[in-house]
């Protein structure tokens, strides 16, 4: 239960977030233009093969920072690093898994899943391999030529992490991916996901709003508190693993770490947090609440 | 027919487990059943004509009228008189010219509106929304006239001939077309760019993956309607201005007094129609599979 520290070694980071800040100018209004700071001092360093989940009450600038990790927005000040690099736009090397599923609905489950190698321009014999290798970990074999639309919300999520897998990036960027999906499917994707992830060797950065999914899945809970969205504190999960297909969920130490996440979230609320504290501690007490 | 005997293997087998239901009255089971065999045919059939019953009671009915004398068959004449008027004219080559004449215009018309109303209708959608916002009422309102009451204009810059008619046709497939591109390119869900993004995959991929299939059925809206109003502005235009065609046809044959031959146009016109949409949604269902499909779910 120890802050984050700088003790990592060098060697060990995938992915160093240096000092990131995100202004947006809104529309300018009589009284000249307005600026929003969404994001502020964002610093983290993350392991290799780490699952870091970042929480924190909704518009708290969670789903930006993570468009940042994707290349897809620049941010304002601060840099992104992944292996030492720093990043300038979206590549191959991260994968993206989104609430929405964002599944193309005129693909067949193995022509979304084909998706990202088409764009790497692997040829066509060896896609299918792939594809079938990726479509069998998340469990869907059975269902390579079903369209999105024949699917359940849990499936079209399993086709998304197949999809984000399958071009092999080794970070692996999900927002608020589980949300949709109703409280039994949600623990069943969570188990999933961490077999996967155990399989995979992925950096995981997964963002949330439940305290639960946070602890249950990460070894590290960045918590976030809004306006500007910044780092409150970055908690270490201490649980033993392998948690999934566990009732780890039930055990005293789970709930002393959500608890603390809890009690991090509720202090110094300002105006917005206060808003967003609420969810969260709705979550708090039914741990597998969804929105 | 292959469906009708299905219906009727099925019949057979109901019957069969139902025998044993009717224990001791063999015969008269199997009697029972040889009717019910029939009924089933009969309902097979009536099932497979439902579609149909309406237009096949107007023929009924229309070839009634004019042979009891209950109208007069020189205004009117049967179908079995417009039959034979067409079978004169198929074999004297000069309907399937006609046809042929008509069809060509048409697709003309709508393969150069969908050359440049996809496109246009991507440029404006895709790259551009501010313009096309902006463009929208002007678009709106040029699409809203009636491309037959320009055709006196289109006949004053190019003379009554093929270039005219291509006119026609080109303006009246180009608005349907162009808008339902544009709205279908607004309406591609804006998370599959940002995947799409996210992997890095650049402006012309985008484009081929992702917004236009995204796009494609709302642009197939569009070049049905298209279609459907081309074919029904040509036929006019070949009334006015034309020596051939299917439009050409009916004028002709009214001037002259020519009826069945007027009919026979009318029924063509209705006929090449109907083909055109139905050719056309075929082809939407083989290319937007998906759709088609979570239409019917």
């Amino acid at each position: 239960m120890a802050t984050h520290g700088d003790g990592t070694h060098k060697e060990d980071l995938k992915i160093v977030l240096k000092d990131i800040g995100q202004v947006y100018h809104l529309k300018k209004s009589a009284d000249g233009s307005r600026e929003f700071q969404a994001l502020k001092d964002i610093n983290l360093q993350v392991r290799a093969g780490e699952f870091v989940a970042l929480v924190g009450p909704s518009g708290c600038g969670k789903s930006t920072l993570l468009d940042i990790l994707a290349g897809l927005t620049r941010p304002s000040s601060g840099a992104v690093y992944i292996d030492g690099k720093e990043i300038t736009g979206p590549a191959l090397d991260r994968g993206i898994v989104l609430q929405g599923y964002a599944l193309f609905p005129w693909r067949t489950v193995r022509r979304n899943v084909e998706f990202g190698l088409e764009i790497k321009k692997v040829p066509k014999s060896e896609r299918r391999g792939i594809s079938d290798h990726f479509i069998r970990l998340v469990g869907l074999e059975g269902f390579e030529e079903h369209y999105p639309h024949e699917l359940s919300g849990g499936m079209k999520q399993r086709v998304a992490i197949a999809r984000a897998l399958a071009y092999d990036p080794e970070v692996l960027l999900m927002d608020e991916p589980f949300a949709a999906v109703d409280a039994q499917t949600r623990e069943t994707l969570q188990d999933e996901l961490l077999r996967i992830w155990d399989e995979t060797k992925k950096t995981i950065i997964f963002v949330t709003h439940s305290i639960d999914e946070a602890v249950f899945l990460a070894d590290r809970v960045a918590i976030f508190s809004s306006n500007p969205g910044t780092f409150r504190e970055i908690v270490e999960v201490d649980l033993p693993r392998p948690r999934h297909n566990s009732d780890i969920r039930s055990s005293a130490e789970f709930g002393w770490v959500r608890h603390r996440i809890w009690e991090l979230l509720q202090s110094r609320p300002s105006q917005e947090c206060r808003e967003g504290g609420n969810i969260v501690v709705k979550d708090a007490i039914s741990p597998s609440a969804t929105i | 027919m292959s469906n009708v005997r299905i219906e009727d293997g099925e019949g057979i087998m109901l019957e069969r487990r139902a025998v044993p239901a009717s224990l001791g009255k063999t015969a008269p089971g199997k009697k029972e059943g040889a009717g019910s065999i029939f009924l089933r045919r009969f309902l097979a059939i009536h099932d497979l004509l439902l579609d149909w019953y309406g237009i096949i009671l107007l023929l009924v009915l229309w070839q009634l009228c004019p042979t009891l004398g209950w109208i007069d068959g020189r205004f009117f004449p049967p179908p079995s008189t417009i039959l034979a008027e067409g079978v004169k004219l198929v074999l004297k080559g000069e309907l399937p010219a006609h046809v042929l004449v008509s069809l060509q215009r048409t697709l003309l018309g709508l393969a150069a509106a969908t050359a440049v109303g996809i496109p246009l209708g991507f440029v404006l959608g895709g790259w551009f929304p501010r313009a096309a916002r902006f463009l929208d009422p002007l678009l709106n309102l040029l699409g809203q006239i009636n491309a037959f009451s320009l055709f006196p204009l289109f006949v004053l810059f190019f003379g009554i001939g093929e270039i005219a008619k291509f006119c026609i046709i080109f303006w009246s497939c180009l608005w349907p077309i162009l808008f339902t591109t544009i709205s279908g390119v607004q309406g591609v869900d804006p998370t599959y760019v940002k995947l799409a993004r996210s992997m890095g995959s650049n402006g012309a991929t985008i484009f081929a993956r992702v917004l236009f299939p995204g796009a494609l059925p709302s642009i197939f809206t569009g070049l049905r309607l298209g279609a459907t109003f081309a074919f029904l502005m040509l036929i006019a235009a070949e009334m006015i201005g034309a020596s051939t065609g299917l439009g050409w046809l009916v004028h002709n044959s009214s001037v002259n007094y020519l009826i069945p031959r007027l009919f026979l146009a009318a029924v063509t016109i209705a006929l090449l129609g109907m083909t055109l949409n139905h050719t056309l949604v075929l082809l939407e269902r083989k290319l937007v599979r998906w759709r088609v499909r979570n239409e019917t779910a």
